[in-house]
C-alpha cells in the first residue's frame, strides 16, 4: 500500500528549497558546543548564523540509519522504527487533565500521571508512553521525576521530551538503572528522546545541548520543532513544510556529524494559528495535510519519522474529537510514519483525557488495520470459491473459506464502538464517550503493571534524590548571559 | 494635496497596513506644516482605531492588525524628532518579557502589539529575561503593568519566582502583574498571586485595561 501527498517532482522541489534554506539562511545557536560541532565539520559561519553546504547535508542523510528499535522493559513491546507501522503515542506535557469522575478540567497531579500511564499500559493499541505534566513534583527535576513515574507504571517503550539540558545526565542514569547499565542501554534503548528547537531556525541553548547529550548517550534522538503557519513559519502550507524540513534536517545533520550512524527521527509538527485570537491550533485539515507532506519528505530521505497524530481543537472527548483525531492521524499514517503522537489529547494538546485515550485506542486500532492494506493473492481473490458457491446454490457463510479468513482476522474487531441493533443499544442508550470513560475506570481498577524490582526501584529513588540535591545547589539553574 | 487629503490618505494607509505609503504621507504632512501631534492623533491613531474596529467586527485578522500597527509605528517614528517638548498620551505603561530559559515570544509579541494598538505604551524586554532584569526595569521605568510570558512547562515556574522576588524587594504593590502562555491557566495565576491572566490576546487587552483602571 502506498499513498503520496506530493508528486515525485514536488518532493524534489521541496528538498531543493530545504537545501537553499540551509545553505543561504542557515540556523542560529547560543550553544558554543553545538556551534563548534557544526563549524568543525564543514558548516560555515555567515554573520551570526551557521549555514550548511549541500554536500554536508547530503552526506549526513546518507549515514542516518533507516531502521532501529526502541524497547519496552517488557521484551515483547518493541518499536521497529523505519517500518511505517503507525504506532500510537500518548500526548506529552499537557498541564491539564479531565478528571475521570467529575469530568472537570484541572491541573495534572503526579497521581494522574501514574494513572494515565497505567491506562496506556492497559490499552492494546497504545504503543508508546509519554508523560503528562504534574504540578506537584519538584519542577527542577520534572523530566527525571516523570521518567521514573512512567517506568513504574508501564512496561511499554517511552518517549521523553528534553526541554532543558540539565536533567539529561539523570534521565540517562534512570534508564540505564532499569535496563542494566549504560552499555546495555545503547543496545536496548528504553526511550527515544526528542528536542524542540525554536521556529524559525533557532537552536537555543537547551535543545542544542540536549541534542548532543542524547546522541552521546547513544539514545535515539527525535528532532521536533513546531512552527505555526503565518506566525513562526510562512503562511503557505508548503512554505512552512520547507522551513520546517530545514530546521529538522539541521538537527539530523548535527546528530550525524557528532556520531555517524546514530539513530535519529524526524518529528514534523506544522501547526497553525487562529488568526483572530492568536491561539495555536492542532486542528484539521491543515495539520494532517502538512504532516502528510513532511512525512513524505522523511520517507524520501529514508529516515524514521513521527507525526501528530491524535490531535484537535475540541474541548471534550466528543464527536468533534473523534473526527479531528482520525483525520490528523490517518493522513500521515497513509504516507508511512512510524509513530502518531498526542493520543488522549484535547484542546490543542493542552489537556489529557482518560476517555479520549480509550477512544484513541480504538482509532489507533483502525488506523493500524488500514495501513496493513490487503494482500492480493489467488487464494484471497477467491475466484474458485465464488464459482463453488454459485454452482452449489449455497451462500458464502457456509463455506470454509469464510471461516478460515474470519478466524484469520479479515474483519476489524472494534475495541469500543457500539454495533448492536437499535433496540439492544436503546436499553442503555449509551454514548461512546461515556462508554470510553467507564472502560477507563474499569481498566484502572483492574490493570496491574509488572513492578520494577525492589533494588531498581530503590536506585531510581536515589538518582532522583541526587538530581534534586544537585538542582538545589544551583546545578539546575541554567547559567548563561 | 490639501491638508484634509493628506490626513485622510494617511488614515487609509494605516488601515491598509501600507508602511511605505505612511512614511511618504507623514513626510508630506510634516512638510505641509501640520503639527506632529495632529498627524498622530487625527490620522495615524485614527487609522489604527479603525483597524481595531475592523478586527473587533471580524472583518480583519491578526496580520491586518500587525501590519496596521507597523504602518502606524513607521509614521510615529518619523515624527518623534519633531515631538520634543510634547508628549503622547497613553492608557498606561506595560513592561513585557518571556521568562529566563524560554525563547518563545510569538504570543507575547501578539499581546504587545494588541496593547499598542489599544493605546498602551509597551516596552518589550524580549526573551530569556531573568527575574533581576524585570526588577531593574520596574524600578527604572515604573510601569503600571508587567506581562510575564512562558510557554514551556519547565519554565512557567519562573513566573512564580519573579513575583516572589518582587515581593521580597517590596515592589509588589507598585505594579500589576499579568501572566500568559499556552500552559497557563487561571488556577496557576491565582496560585502564584498574579493579578491577571488571559487565555488569548483579545482578552489580554481587556484584562490589562481593568488592571490599570483598578490601580
Amino acid at each position: 500500500m502506498r499513498f503520496d501527498f506530493l508528486s515525485e517532482q514536488e518532493v524534489e522541489q521541496v528538498h531543493q528549497a530545504t537545501l537553499a534554506i540551509l545553505k543561504q539562511i542557515g540556523i542560529h545557536t547560543t550553544s558554543p558546543r553545538f556551534k563548534s560541532l557544526l563549524l568543525n565539520s564543514g558548516c560555515l559561519e555567515q554573520g551570526d548564523r551557521i549555514v550548511f553546504p549541500a554536500e554536508v547535508v547530503e552526506k549526513a542523510l546518507s549515514t542516518a540509519p533507516k531502521e532501529f528499535k526502541v524497547y519496552g522493559r517488557d521484551d515483547s513491546r518493541v518499536l521497529e522504527f523505519g517500518k511505517s507501522k503507525a504506532y500510537t503515542q500518548t500526548c506529552v506535557g499537557t498541564p491539564s487533565v479531565m478528571d475521570l469522575d467529575s469530568g472537570e478540567k484541572r491541573d495534572v497531579q503526579l497521581k494522574d500521571l501514574e494513572d494515565y500511564v497505567r491506562l496506556a499500559d492497559a490499552l492494546e493499541f497504545i504503543d508508546v508512553v509519554s508523560p503528562i505534566f504534574p504540578r506537584d513534583v519538584p519542577q527542577e527535576v520534572i523530566v527525571s521525576a516523570e521518567t521514573v513515574a512512567m517506568l513504574r507504571n508501564t512496561t511499554k517503550p517511552l518517549r521523553i521530551c528534553a526541554e532543558s539540558s540539565h536533567e539529561m545526565k539523570y534521565i540517562v542514569e534512570i534508564l540505564a538503572a532499569v535496563v542494566g547499565g549504560k552499555e546495555v542501554l545503547m543496545d536496548r534503548p528504553l526511550a527515544y528522546i526528542e528536542v524542540s528547537p525554536l521556529s524559525p531556525l533557532e537552536y537555543g541553548f537547551d535543545p542544542a545541548e540536549a541534542l548532543m547529550d542524547i546522541v552521546e548517550a547513544g539514545l535515539p534522538l527525535g528532532v521536533i520543532p513546531c512552527p505555526m503557519m503565518g506566525s513562526t513559519g510562512p503562511m503557505t502550507l508548503i512554505g512552512c513544510v520547507a522551513q520546517h524540513n530545514a530546521e529538522i534536517l539541521a538537527g539530523v545533520v548535527a546528530s550525524q556529524l557528532l556520531k555517524p550512524g546514530s539513530p535519529v527521527i524526524m518529528s514534523p509538527r506544522v501547526t497553525f494559528m487562529d488568526m483572530r485570537s492568536g491561539v495555536g491550533l492542532w486542528a484539521m485539515p491543515e495539520m494532517g495535510m502538512a504532516a502528510a507532506a513532511s512525512i513524505q519528505l522523511a520517507r524520501y530521505y529514508g529516515i524514521p519519522s513521527t507525526a501528530t497524530g491524535y490531535s484537535g481543537t475540541s474541548k471534550l472527548a466528543d464527536a468533534q474529537s473523534g473526527y479531528e483525531h482520525l483525520y490528523n492521524a490517518l493522513m500521515p499514517a497513509l504516507i508511512g510514519t512510524d509513530v502518531l503522537a498526542a493520543a488522549g489529547s484535547l484542546d490543542n494538546v493542552l489537556t489529557s483525557c482518560f476517555a479520549m485515550l480509550v477512544m484513541d485506542n480504538e482509532l489507533s486500532s483502525v488506523v493500524q488495520r488500514t495501513i496493513k492494506g490487503t494482500e492480493v493473492s489467488e487464494e484471497k481473490l477467491a475466484v474458485d470459491v465464488i464459482a463453488e458457491v454459485i454452482e452449489t446454490h449455497e451462500n458464502f457463510l457456509a463455506h470454509k473459506h469464510t471461516r478460515k479468513y474470519l478466524r484469520a482476522g479479515e474483519l476489524w474487531n472494534p475495541p469500543l464502538s457500539d454495533r448492536q441493533t437499535f433496540e439492544k443499544w436503546a436499553v442503555k442508550g449509551e454514548k461512546i464517550e461515556e462508554k470510553a470513560r467507564l472502560k477507563a475506570k474499569e481498566l484502572l481498577a483492574s490493570h496491574q503493571v509488572e513492578p520494577l524490582s525492589a533494588e531498581v526501584d530503590a536506585e531510581l529513588k536515589q538518582i532522583l534524590q541526587r538530581a534534586q540535591e544537585h538542582a538545589q545547589h544551583g546545578g539546575g539553574v541554567i547559567q548563561k548571559t | 494635496m490639501s491638508r484634509e487629503e493628506i490626513l485622510t490618505g494617511l488614515t487609509e494607509a494605516v488601515i491598509e497596513g501600507d508602511d511605505g505609503l505612511v512614511v511618504e504621507l507623514t513626510q508630506k504632512a510634516a512638510d505641509a506644516g501640520i503639527e506632529p501631534l495632529v498627524i498622530i492623533n487625527e490620522a495615524l491613531t485614527k487609522g489604527i482605531r479603525i483597524v481595531g474596529q475592523y478586527f473587533g467586527s471580524g472583518q480583519y485578522f491578526l496580520p491586518d492588525l500587525l501590519l496596521g500597527a507597523k504602518a502606524m509605528d513607521a509614521g510615529v517614528k518619523l515624527l518623534e524628532p519633531l515631538l520634543l517638548g510634547t508628549s503622547r498620551e497613553f492608557y498606561g505603561k506595560v513592561l513585557m518579557g518571556t521568562v529566563q530559559g524560554d525563547l518563545h515570544e510569538i504570543g507575547k509579541n501578539i499581546v504587545g502589539m494588541m496593547l499598542k494598538t489599544s493605546g498602551f505604551e509597551v516596552i518589550d524586554l524580549g526573551v530569556d529575561v531573568p527575574a533581576s532584569k524585570f526588577i531593574d526595569k520596574i524600578k527604572e521605568l515604573k510601569p503600571n503593568v508587567i506581562g510575564i510570558s512562558a510557554l514551556l512547562t519547565t519554565t512557567i515556574g519562573r513566573q512564580k519566582e519573579i513575583i516572589e522576588v518582587l515581593t521580597e524587594e517590596g515592589l509588589r504593590d507598585q505594579v500589576k502583574i499579568m501572566i500568559g502562555g499556552a500552559p497557563i491557566n487561571q488556577a496557576w495565576a491565582e496560585k502564584i498571586g498574579a493579578d491577571g491572566y488571559a487565555e488569548d490576546a483579545i482578552t489580554a487587552v481587556e484584562v490589562c485595561k481593568k488592571l490599570v483602571a483598578s490601580a
